[in-house]
């Protein structure tokens, strides 16, 4: 608890999970947030708790769907996949996300 | 789309909550032990490696609550263990939860089944496409209140001109005889006008309605058409599809049958179920001498009723009809009538006809209104005990709610929770309620129409009367339910929960809320006892305001004898005869006959003139010979009338004192004579008896003048239908299969005559007032009992937080008297304060009643004593037992229990 770990936005997690699922197929809660973490270059440390409340958001949206499997080392795991409508979200929700940036980008370069 | 579909989502997850906590434990479980084995895998120490997966998660328990609350809807799940929790509390206190739902049930209850009765008289529109375009006419006699009932020339007048109608139309009730086999059947239906069916837009369910053109002398070509009822297909003609066609005889015309209309259709009078409809213009023919159309303009007895033309409305009509009062009234054929008309500034009138018409509505309105007053007053007092009772036991609850505080759970939190337990105990009273109802209902509507034949009062429940239970509940709930549960919130709990039962004394001395609702609810109690105590007083004056007669032990016999065709002597011959059949009936004292059976809201009057010429309007009646011994009316002067008055002696006239009093003030009045005018030539009557006063139409208005004519002169020219009235010590059972043989026997032509007894038809006449007193003395005694509840539960529970401090007054030297008495001037003021408060507002609010009340003043001292005293009886008898057992209380072992 007490550590100081960054606020994320909520969306952006989502949009996360949504890539890493795009490029690795169907993979457990661990894997993803293994998977975030590696990619983010450690970077961004996140609780990977708080991975669960977001892929319980994308489940009830249905976006994602969610399989218990068996995972490479012989453990039961839910696995999380795409479904149709998350495949087809994604590149609506990456042109926000890069509209949001850009906006941010813009206003961090204004003069003071 | 996201949002409906994660709506779905959470409502489903709320149905598999263990489920999914289970599933998400062992998800986390195996993401920190594939983490450890990564640890590990890189070097970690097994210990470390655990230590470092779970801090790389986060805090688990966090993750599950978000998790949780994300899963679900939180407000509904918080709702769902309020209510469940709810329950589980009023399950815990049998006692209160019974009181508080029956008491509920009570309020809503009764309030539903006035509604519920409103509605089906007053409210509900007629089941008729587009009944906002319904008028019902009537007539503005220059007196405050119009008339509704019309003669035939003057509604044909209306049919015929119209504009801002489409069609105006009318119709009346009447009982009609159907032959079926050698036997007849006395069935209810209704003389229509042609436009009728066509103004009620209802398709029949075989056949064809009636038209305009079988409202014609003489009918069809292939004579008269009659549409039936639904009921009356299938009792009668089993439902055969055959029916259109068929013959059926009515009243000894043949008439055959157009058509069948749904049962769902019963006309314009909400309360009438008419199961055969004749043209309008067959009243002629069935009815003969005594038609009430050939009556013309004297004959007052069709309701008459419209519908708005497109583009009109009801001001056009009303103006429409009364500016065409003229032409119609300059038509019809008495000129000395219309004259003396157009000097009441006679008009018609036009009014919203939405729900039909019916004349009951004209007598209960106001008597259904005042109920509904006092049912209000119920479901207050109700509100008002369950507010304090709920109040008494949030203070005994402070512990459990200020721990709950003190866990963390917000006032908001805690104030939803026992509002939800007070729409626990709301929903399951109005549910009680709401079954009770249709039968208290049902029951009411035969007091209330008892004495008329043939009608029917739907109080069924339809959508108007659930809105208003339900409004009703939910108001009722936030009444009794949000103070208590503001109030047990309020004050720093948190710092009480340290003290004993003893530290709080001072805050619950000086509480004021319970003190002003247990007062409110006295003085409400008191007025609701007041109000019963007047009308129940009123009716016992009524009934012992001495009828002028002995109606007890009297049975009365109705004779249809219009279709039998007998007259004359031959009609004389046959009551002669069944009068001494009847008086060898065991236990028979004495019979007799009248035209007119006394009390029932039927007039007869006629003008005669006195020895000076002036005129007088007398009410009549038609009797035979015994009739004033028979009925124990004393006969004062002269003789009766005997069998011997026949029409070839010279009509004979007895009158009763009043009728004396004004028709020969100076004093004897036998061998004297009246004159009628009939036509141009005078009737001469001779006075042969005098006999003492009787109530005439109703039991309300006194005595008035009145003239009795022999049976045998009375040439019939009423109606050959006569009542006996039979004077028995037994009850009316034998008597009536006796008739019914008797009859079968002497004429088979007519069908089974009636047997009422006399205190039957005074009871009926007095429906109203009936119905008024038994529901208001109902509701006084819940009133009170409601109100000794709220007395006794508030004291109980208030003694029983002062146990400890009881037993230590009596361990310093109390006496248990002191403590008795300390306990009940707990209630003492409340109930003293209430009542001066009830008895100012009972003042102020039974001058409501006075229009309902008979030789009763609004404020009679007696009533008012009496009524404060049966209150205070009964609050000091609940208040009793809780000083009694506080006075009981052992001072060690009430110490000890701290």
């Amino acid at each position: 608890m007490g550590e100081n770990k960054p606020d994320i936005l909520q969306g952006t997690l989502d949009l996360m999970v949504l890539k890493t699922l795009e490029s690795m197929g169907p993979l457990h809660g661990y894997g993803i947030a293994r998977r975030i973490e590696q990619v983010s270059g450690q970077t961004l440390i996140i609780n990977q708790g708080t991975i669960y409340p977001a892929l319980l958001r994308l489940e009830q949206r249905g976006w994602i769907k969610a399989e218990w499997g068996t995972s490479e080392a012989n453990r039961r795991a839910r696995f999380y996949s795409l479904t149709r409508i998350g495949r087809s979200r994604i590149a609506e929700e990456t042109r926000n996300w890069e509209r949001i940036s850009a906006t941010m980008a813009l206003f961090l370069a204004a003069p003071k | 789309m996201d949002m409906v579909r994660t709506f779905f989502s959470r409502i489903a997850a709320m149905f598999r909550g263990r489920n999914l906590d289970a599933s998400l434990d062992e998800e986390v479980r195996a993401h920190i032990d594939m983490a450890t084995e990564e640890h590990i895998l890189r070097g970690v120490p097994k210990d470390e490696a655990r230590r470092l997966a779970l801090r790389e998660f986060g805090g688990v328990t966090q993750v599950r609550e978000t998790y949780r609350v994300q899963r679900g809807l939180p407000l509904l799940e918080q709702v769902r263990r309020d209510v469940r929790f709810g329950v589980l509390q009023l399950w815990k206190s049998p006692g209160f939860t019974l009181t508080a739902i029956l008491t509920l049930a009570l309020g809503v209850g009764a309030n539903t089944t006035i509604f519920s009765m409103i509605n089906g008289l007053l409210l509900r529109p007629l089941p008729v496409p587009e009944s906002g375009r319904l008028v019902v006419l009537g007539i503005n006699f220059g007196g405050p209140k119009p008339g509704f009932s019309f003669p035939e020339p003057l509604f044909r007048g209306l049919e015929r001109r119209q504009s801002a109608f489409n069609t105006v139309f009318a119709f009346d009730r009447s009982p009609f005889q159907v032959k079926s086999g050698a036997s007849t059947e006395v069935i209810f239906g209704q003389y229509v006008s042609g436009t009728f069916f066509d103004a009620l837009q209802t398709p029949p369910l075989l056949g064809r309605t009636l038209t305009v053109g079988d409202d014609r002398k003489g009918g069809d070509p292939s004579g008269f058409a009659t549409v039936i009822g639904e009921t009356l297909w299938t009792n009668r003609f089993h439902r055969d599809p055959a029916i259109i066609g068929q013959k059926m005889t009515v009243d000894n015309v043949v008439f055959t049958i157009a058509g069948v209309m749904p049962r769902s259709f019963f006309g314009a009078d909400p309360l009438q179920r008419p199961q055969i409809f004749l043209p309008l213009a067959v009243e002629e023919v069935l009815n003969g001498e005594r038609s009430m159309t050939r009556a013309g303009v004297h004959g007052w007895w069709l309701n008459v009723m419209g519908r708005l033309a497109p583009g009109a409305n009801l001001e056009q009509a009303n103006s429409e009809v009364s500016a065409a009062t003229n032409a119609i009234l300059g038509a019809a054929p008495d000129a000395r009538w219309v004259a003396r008309q157009k000097e009441r500034h006679f008009h018609f009138l036009a009014q919203s006809g939405s729900t039909g018409f019916t004349y009951i509505r004209l007598n209960f309105r106001k008597p259904l209104i005042a109920l509904f007053v006092m049912c209000g007053g119920i479901l207050l007092l109700a509100c008002l005990n369950l507010a304090s009772l709920l109040l008494a036991r949030g203070t005994a609850r402070q512990r459990e709610l200020a721990t709950r505080m003190a866990l963390g759970a917000s006032r908001r939190r805690l104030i939803q929770q026992l509002l939800v337990e007070g729409l626990l105990l709301g929903a399951a009273g109005t549910a009680a309620g709401l079954a009770l109802s249709p039968v208290v209902s049902r029951l009411l509507a035969a007091v209330l129409l008892g004495g008329r034949p043939g009608t029917y009062l739907d109080t069924s429940i339809d959508v108007r009367v659930f809105a208003f239970a339900a409004a009703a509940a939910v108001l009722a709930t936030l009444l009794f339910a949000l103070a208590p549960a503001i109030k047990a919130t309020s004050r720093r709990l948190v710092d009480r929960m340290k003290d004993g039962q003893h530290a709080t004394l001072t805050h619950e001395r000086s509480a004021i809320l319970p003190r002003v609702l247990l007062g409110a609810e006295v003085g409400l109690a008191l007025m609701l006892v007041v109000g019963a105590g007047l009308v129940s007083t009123s009716l016992l004056r009524l009934y012992n305001s001495g009828e002028g007669f002995d109606p007890r032990g009297v049975e009365n016999i109705s004779f249809s004898m219009d279709k039998a065709g007998l007259k004359g002597d031959a009609l004389i011959a046959f009551y002669r005869e069944m009068a001494a059949r009847l008086s060898h009936q065991p236990a028979v004292t004495g019979v007799s006959y009248a035209h007119q059976v006394p009390l029932t809201g039927n007039e007869w009057d006629e003008d005669f003139t006195d020895e000076s010429g002036v005129s007088h309007d007398i009410y009549m009646n038609s009797v035979a010979p015994a009739y004033f011994s028979s009925m124990r009316i004393p006969l004062l002067a002269g003789r009766d009338f005997t069998w011997n008055d026949t029409p070839a002696t010279s009509p004979k006239i007895i009158l009763n004192q009043s009728a004396v009093r004004q028709l020969f003030p100076n004093g004897n009045a036998l061998g004297r004579s009246l004159r009628q005018k009939e036509g141009d030539k005078f009737a001469v009557f001779e006075v042969v008896g005098v006999v003492g006063d009787t109530k005439y139409s109703d039991l309300r208005s006194a005595a008035p003048a009145a003239a009795y004519v022999a049976m045998p002169q009375d040439d019939g020219s009423h109606s050959p239908s006569f009542t006996a009235f039979v004077r028995t010590s037994l009850p009316s059972g034998p008597l009536a299969g006796a008739v019914r043989a008797i009859t079968a026997q002497m004429a088979p032509q007519i069908p089974a005559p009636e047997v009422t007894s006399m205190l039957t038809i005074i009871d009926d006449s007095l429906g109203a007032e009936r119905m008024m007193t038994m529901l208001a003395v109902f509701f006084a005694i819940c009133a009170l009992v409601v109100t000794a509840i709220g007395l006794y539960g508030t004291l109980a529970y208030a003694t029983a937080r002062r146990t400890a401090e009881i037993g230590i007054r009596m361990a310093l030297g109390a006496q248990r008297s002191q403590v008795a008495a300390m306990i009940f001037g707990h209630n003492l003021w409340v109930v003293m304060g209430g009542t001066l408060i009830g008895l100012a507002a009972a003042l102020l609010a039974t001058r409501a009643l006075a229009g309902f009340l008979f030789l009763t003043s609004a404020r009679d001292p007696w009533v008012i004593a009496a009524s404060i005293a049966a209150l205070a009886f009964t609050s000091c008898a609940a208040s009793l037992l809780p000083a009694l057992r506080a006075a009981r209380i052992e001072p060690m072992t009430a110490i000890r229990c701290e």
